[in-house]
């Protein structure tokens, strides 16, 4: 009886194998497939539904294939204006972050400056700060005749209280480059740190003067991660909407994200709307493919792993006062003196332009928190947004991620490149194409639709990260667990995810971030009741400065708690 | 047995619900036929519990009066909501289409300064009829074409005027060609017509007593361009702005009951008076209590919180406004007179091409 039962049992034993082990296969296939799939449908849905959309053709009620919008956009000398405003901030902002970015990361990684660690921590703040929030602040800041700055540059120095244009091309590229400086400091800091010195030190004991070394020895060292960072930046800036739309707007300064988001408003034009979105697709994908040659070359030629420890330059009063002077600067501009505007503004009942302590109220605050739905649904949105979105964009990265860098090297390059083209891709055309996919269906105006917006826009920020630390991670740990008998998933549980969990948290707190304070997709996604902080940010503007800024706290009260949480999860962007 | 039960249980309830109904504000004094009327959409309303509109001036601060007193006057429960949205003229249009084009529509009432795009709505079919009894107080507005009988009549109206701040001017024209030259360029800001509709509206009526040069000389002003009229205020407010080419009254008086000064002029030459026409749309979700809202906002009551919170001018008869310094009678004001129903948004298109054409924006 006992053998019989034991017979009975060894085919269901085998079955059993059979199954786990088709289970097991399908998990250690599939699940990266499956995660490059969801991640290749993201990319091009949206681009599909843009292009098809560009090229149909409404003429009263008969719809027809034509390039009829293509004709009527580059007819239309609104698109050069746009085109050439957009070049000017993007690339004034790339070469001012790039200035800006070099020198701070110089100074903190490179001299003896004393509290480099401080500014070393600080000097990425305005990186968790929303563009949009500080643009409004350098409004109340700057503003011709009523900006706290411009009154006091009047009154102290005698220089005219229009002295500052920030409703111009100028005050674009300024508040761009404080909020962009960040994206080429983290960048240029890592190689700056591995930097060789024995090749500034033999220029220097050869008789080079300090600025003939950095001229020649490094900055050319740093020449690959420069040029990345700066064409990030640049396609970034290029393609960023809410700064334009506070500074550039209300002077009549076209740009191309605030010209496309005109076309979808009534009466609304939405075959030439995505016919400019098809235009911008084609010249950022380009930028993409060479940013991501950059990227390429840069690993190749800065990353040796010698470990060098580089001298630090001893700083003589006069270049103490001026790295000093700097950091105050940069931090002040884009920290301090926006937040000391956002207060004025958020505590006063009526801002006259000065703070007027008989006007000092908290109740923009108990309204934005406790009595108006509109704010109290975006708070919760965007918190809901953030968090959800970042999970499902973390697993994604993992997935991809793995793919990427254990899977089959078959159309791996091919497969990277594609999952990197959202990177260069504007939000507000991201928008364009999911409100095209979604205008007819059930997601129209859900939170749903900006949510897959989100994670399209972002996820390869997320699945960069991960790579990054998969990188780093011998795969003979994983070979010796599946030599144990562990199967893949298990290998995945026990091994992998423990040691990406450093980068699995900083991918999270970063997605967290930029949901938190994204607007150029949203803008165009949102309905009654999909609002976002951003999206209630911008409705609020226009009514009501004190609980506009009131909010933009609340905002910047979330942003710097991932700031802390990232600090503290010592999963830094530097790290990560 | 259980037929006795079932009577007086049956009793106990009509004399509640008639005690009930007895307390609704809004059943008294009306006609036994107009009571079972608002009775019937009081149910139903209930039974759909939420009504959903779209403004494009009421504030939130007077949103929050209304919906209290609305559901006061319908008897209403604390849980019926009231879903409100504040958008520029031009996003509720966009909105509206989207969602009449997508046929998916969220939204019930849509009120907005825009006529002619609301009787384009109306002949399109995207308006529900609905004659409400409040329309017969409006008679006279509605036969001046600042409504449609059966389909919509106006919450309140608005208009946009020179305004300015009295501590930083002190400006004492009476005329809009007094205004060109009241302040140094770039100190003056304009609605921005080419991405308003109530501002293009607001320029098809002056064209009809300024003439094309009169704008030119305006665009040499080198002024900002805004959309919504807050922050228009907010910007003479704060001194930012000397003098806005198109102010609203409406801000003026919401702005000094803060402490600040704004004055403005009701212009020799006359003004255009905007209709913040209220309309249901026909696949809304819950017509019965957008019915209620709309009789609601058209009441003497309805009327009068609207004035008081935003200084409309009230088209109903013989309302008298509790601020006549903000919001006069419609008939003390001098009105340029547009047939809206007849212009259309084609010519709407030329006017904006032809003040893009002068400012540029």
């Amino acid at each position: 009886m006992q053998e019989s039962t034991a017979v009975r049992r060894d085919p269901m034993t085998a079955a059993t194998a059979r199954a786990q082990s088709r289970v097991g296969r399908f998990a250690e296939v599939g699940l990266p497939a499956s995660g490059v799939l969801i991640g290749v449908l993201l990319v091009l849905g949206p681009f599909l539904a843009t292009v098809i959309r560009s090229l149909l053709y409404w003429d009263r009620d008969q719809v027809s294939l034509s390039l009829q919008n293509f004709v009527g956009l580059f007819g239309d000398p609104r698109f050069y204006q746009a085109v050439g405003n957009t070049v000017i901030c993007g690339a004034g902002a790339t070469i001012c972050s790039c200035l800006l970015g070099f020198s701070l990361a110089w100074i903190v990684s490179r001299t003896d400056l004393p509290g480099r660690r401080w500014f070393e921590i600080f000097n990425l703040v305005p990186f968790f700060l929303s563009p949009y929030v500080g643009a409004v602040s350098w409004i109340y800041l700057a503003a011709p005749h009523s900006g706290v700055l411009s009154r006091l540059l009047n009154q102290y120095l005698g220089l005219p209280d229009d002295f500052i244009r920030i409703y111009s091309l100028g005050g674009v590229i300024w508040v761009l480059s404080l909020f962009y400086t960040p994206y080429v400091y983290l960048f240029v800091i890592a190689p700056m740190r591995q930097m060789d010195a024995a090749l500034e030190d033999a220029a220097r004991v050869h008789g080079a003067s300090f600025w003939y070394t950095l001229r020649r020895i490094t900055i050319p060292l740093l020449t690959p991660a420069l040029l990345s960072s700066a064409l990030i930046v640049f396609v970034t800036s290029a393609g960023l909407f809410d700064v334009p739309l506070a500074l550039a707007a209300p002077k009549g300064i076209r740009t191309m994200p605030t010209e496309i988001f005109q076309l979808v408003q009534y009466p609304s034009d939405l075959g030439r709307a995505a016919s400019f979105g098809v235009v911008v697709m084609i010249v950022t994908v380009l930028f993409t493919i060479l940013q991501r040659r950059y990227i390429d070359r840069r690993r190749f030629e800065t990353v040796t792993g010698k470990g060098y420890r580089p001298r630090l330059v001893q700083l003589r009063r006069g270049g103490r006062f001026a790295a000093w002077m700097l950091e105050f600067v940069y931090l002040g501009s884009g920290v301090v003196l926006p937040l000391i505007a956002l207060f004025m503004v958020s505590f006063s009942r009526l801002w006259t332009g000065r703070l007027d302590p008989s006007v000092l109220t908290t109740h923009n605050f108990e309204y934005v928190l406790f009595g108006f739905k509109l704010t109290q649904t975006a708070i919760l949105n965007s918190v809901y947004l953030a968090i959800v979105g970042a999970t499902i964009g973390v697993a994604l990265a993992v997935l991809q991620g793995y793919y990427l860098n254990r899977g089959s090297r078959r159309r791996r390059a091919l497969v990277d490149s594609l999952l990197s083209l959202p990177l260069g891709i504007p939000g507000i055309i991201l928008g364009l194409g999911f409100l095209i996919i979604a205008i007819r269906t059930p997601l129209y105006s859900t939170l749903a639709i900006i949510l897959i917006a989100y994670i399209a826009r972002f996820f390869p920020f997320a699945t960069r990260t991960v790579s990054s630390m998969l990188l780093a991670i011998n795969p003979e740990l994983e070979q010796s667990a599946r030599a144990s008998g562990a199967s893949w998933l298990q290998t995945m549980r026990y091994i992998l995810l423990p040691l990406l969990m450093p980068a699995i948290i900083a991918a999270w707190l970063l997605l967290f971030v930029i949901f938190i304070r994204e607007l150029g997709a949203t803008i165009l996604l949102y309905g009654q009741g999909t609002e976002t902080i951003s999206v209630a940010l911008v409705i609020l503007s226009e009514h009501s400065a004190a609980t506009m800024t009131a909010l933009a706290v609340v905002q910047l009260i979330l942003l710097l708690g991932a700031f802390m949480l990232f600090r503290l999860t010592r999963a830094s962007l530097l790290q990560a | 047995m259980t037929r006795i039960l079932t009577f007086v249980a049956a009793c106990a309830l009509a004399i509640l619900a008639t005690s009930a109904f007895a307390q609704v504000p809004a059943l008294e004094g009306t006609s036994p036929a107009e009571k079972a009327r608002i009775t019937a959409l009081i149910e139903a309303a209930k039974g759909e519990g939420a009504v959903t509109y779209w403004d494009v001036v009421i504030q939130p601060e007077t949103n929050d009066a209304l919906t209290a007193a609305f559901r006061k006057y319908y008897g209403l429960p604390d849980s019926f909501k009231v879903n409100y949205q504040l958008l520029a003229t031009a996003a509720l249009q966009t909105r509206v289409e989207q969602e009449v084009g997508a046929d998916k529509v969220t939204v019930d009432i849509a009120a907005i300064g825009s006529p002619s795009w609301v009787f384009e709505r109306a002949a399109k079919g995207d308006a529900l009829e609905y004659d409400s009894p409040q329309y017969q107080h409006y008679a006279k507005s509605i036969e001046s074409g600042l409504g449609k009988k059966g389909f919509f009549a106006f919450n309140g109206a608005y208009l946009f005027v020179p305004m300015w701040d009295s501590t930083r001017l002190d400006f004492k024209g009476k005329s809009w060609k007094d205004v060109i030259a009241a302040v140094p360029a770039g100190r003056m800001s304009l609605g921005d017509v080419s991405k308003s509709a109530a501002y293009l509206a607001t320029y098809a009526g002056q064209r009809k007593v300024l003439d094309v040069d009169y704008f030119k000389k305006l665009s040499e002003t080198k002024g900002s361009f805004l959309v919504r009229s807050e922050q228009i205020a907010s910007r003479v407010v704060s001194g930012e702005d000397l003098m806005t080419f198109t102010g609203m009254p409406t801000r003026a008086y919401q702005n000094n009951q803060k402490g600040a000064k704004l004055k403005f002029i009701f212009p020799e030459e006359g003004v255009v008076l905007l209709p913040q026409n209220m309309f249901i749309l026909k696949k809304a979700l819950h017509p019965n209590a957008a019915k209620l809202w709309i009789d609601f906002i058209l009441s003497e009551q309805g009327q009068n919180l609207i004035v008081k919170g935003e200084a409309l001018i009230s088209g109903r008869a013989g309302f008298k406004s509790p601020l006549p310094e903000y919001a006069p009678p419609i008939e003390s004001l001098k009105v340029i007179p547009i047939d809206w129903e007849k212009t259309s948004t084609a010519d709407l298109q030329k006017l904006r091409q032809e003040w893009v054409g002068m400012f540029n924006p």
